[in-house]
């Protein structure tokens, strides 16, 4: 196992490791393939660090679910940036997409896991992958093959993911101090503080009655709102999306059509300047 | 279908939001440095990707759907972004012909020097790899000892 370390150096170190290794494997002009293995090396350090900052699950199965998804997510993540070819960029970010998907089925949130895998992966990739397939010259670009300040966007990545994990770390390191309670255990709390008074002796039983009721619906409730993964979640993610939130389902719509006509008005403007712009290079040139 | 963890679970709640907090760092960093439009389109949809994950997790956490919810625009409004955002790359690759962020340096502030390439090696030292397929449509050459004979019985 790994020697002892405190978890804040083991982040510093994981962090620090993943910063050079981006900078090694983003596009940089010359590349060698000693810089690509040295950049390879220190990703893998750096997820190792990162599996051991993380917290244990319970189970190994679960432990074993959660890692697999999780690292098929960030590794073709780190893919999609590194990656010179656009269209492989793409795919990898396909990748990406279903360990993102994974990680939510792991979460309990089914219908975004699936609603991921069919509205990112099938509509909107297919989208970019046609964009490239329209406007990708063939072979690789020279844009493709460097980029902008390599080492200071990683070490701003690498500052912006210590201070997240570091904040993360504390958040959930003690839970009684940072994190507000979950709404079931509140229920709970409020039913037991309503039926105490209630439970002592020398109070009249029509006293008592609606204090055990309210217990009996707020455990019921409680029951219900803790299991996130209840047969009927789906449903009820259905029934809260047109329910409190209908006028923002609404005002999604909109959203969608005004895209849309948007979208068509900037092609249909654009080809008018560009035909304006032809005539005008045209003229120039006649003159 | 049994629940894996329990709900309210810091262990999956610590794990998800590092697992967000690494793709979104990773976007932000696709984001800065890469020069095509399209991979720096690619990074902030990751962004959102990693946002995606930190919510559903503290909806897990807190076992209400209020991320979920949100996620479900976040998916609506990346749909939207996309489609415009994608008009707008078909333009400008339609006025430079390049899927070059760069190519846009005109709009720069006055002030600002001009960022200038270095010169670049001819080809690249790592060559890229393209698949390689095999040509179809041929016939292929018939032997009909072969076709008999079988290698397993």
């Amino acid at each position: 196992m790994l020697p002892d370390l405190s978890p804040g150096v083991l982040l510093a170190g994981a962090v620090t490791a993943a910063a050079a290794s981006l900078w090694l494997l983003l596009p940089r002009g010359a590349e060698s393939r000693a810089a690509r293995w040295l950049g390879l090396v220190l990703g893998a350090v750096a997820l190792a660090g990162l599996v051991a900052a993380g917290r244990r699950l319970g189970s190994l199965g679960e432990e074993g679910v959660f890692l697999t998804v999780a690292l098929v997510a960030v590794v073709s993540g780190a893919a999609t940036i590194v990656t010179r070819s656009p269209v492989y960029s793409a795919i990898w970010f396909a990748l990406s997409l279903a360990g993102v998907a994974g990680v939510l089925l792991v979460l309990g949130a089914q219908f975004l896991g699936v609603a991921t895998i069919v509205v990112y992966a099938g509509a909107i990739l297919v989208m970019f992958l046609f964009v490239l397939m329209l406007a990708q010259p063939s072979g690789l670009a020279s844009y493709d093959r460097v980029s902008n300040e390599p080492l200071l966007s990683a070490v701003a990545g690498a500052v912006l993911l210590g201070l997240l994990s570091l904040s993360i770390g504390r958040l959930s390191s003690d839970a009684s101090c940072c994190a507000p309670p979950t709404r079931a255990a509140a229920v709970v709390t409020a039913a037991g503080n309503a039926v105490s008074p209630g439970s002592r002796r020398g109070l009249s039983e029509d006293t008592m009655k609606p204090g055990a009721e309210a217990t009996g619906s707020a455990q019921a409730a409680a029951g219900d709102a803790a299991d996130p993964l209840a047969v009927d979640q789906v449903a009820r993610l259905g029934g809260e999306l047109f329910g409190r939130h209908l006028l923002a389902v609404e005002v999604a719509g909109v959203l969608l059509l005004a895209a849309l006509i948007g979208a068509i008005a900037i092609v249909a403007r654009g080809e008018a300047a560009l035909e304006d712009d032809r005539r005008l290079a045209a003229e120039g040139s006649r003159r | 279908m049994m629940p894996l963890v329990a709900a309210g679970s810091t262990a999956l709640l610590h794990n998800a939001l590092l697992v967000g907090a690494i793709l979104f760092a990773l976007g932000l960093v696709g984001i800065l440095t890469r020069r095509n439009l399209i991979v720096m389109f690619l990074s902030a949809e990751l962004m959102l990707q990693g946002i995606s994950v930190s919510l559903v997790a503290w909806s897990r956490y807190h076992g209400d759907f209020g991320g979920h919810v949100l996620v479900i625009f976040v998916l609506t409004v990346a749909a939207c972004e996309a489609a415009v955002a994608l008009v707008f790359v078909l333009q400008a690759f339609a006025r430079t012909g390049r899927l070059d962020a760069a190519a846009w340096q005109a709009l720069r502030e006055a002030t600002l020097p001009r960022a200038v390439d270095h010169a670049l090696p001819a080809s690249d030292a790592i060559p890229p790899r393209w698949p390689r397929l095999a040509r179809a449509g041929i016939e292929p050459p018939a032997d009909d000892a072969a076709a008999l004979e079988r290698e397993h019985v």
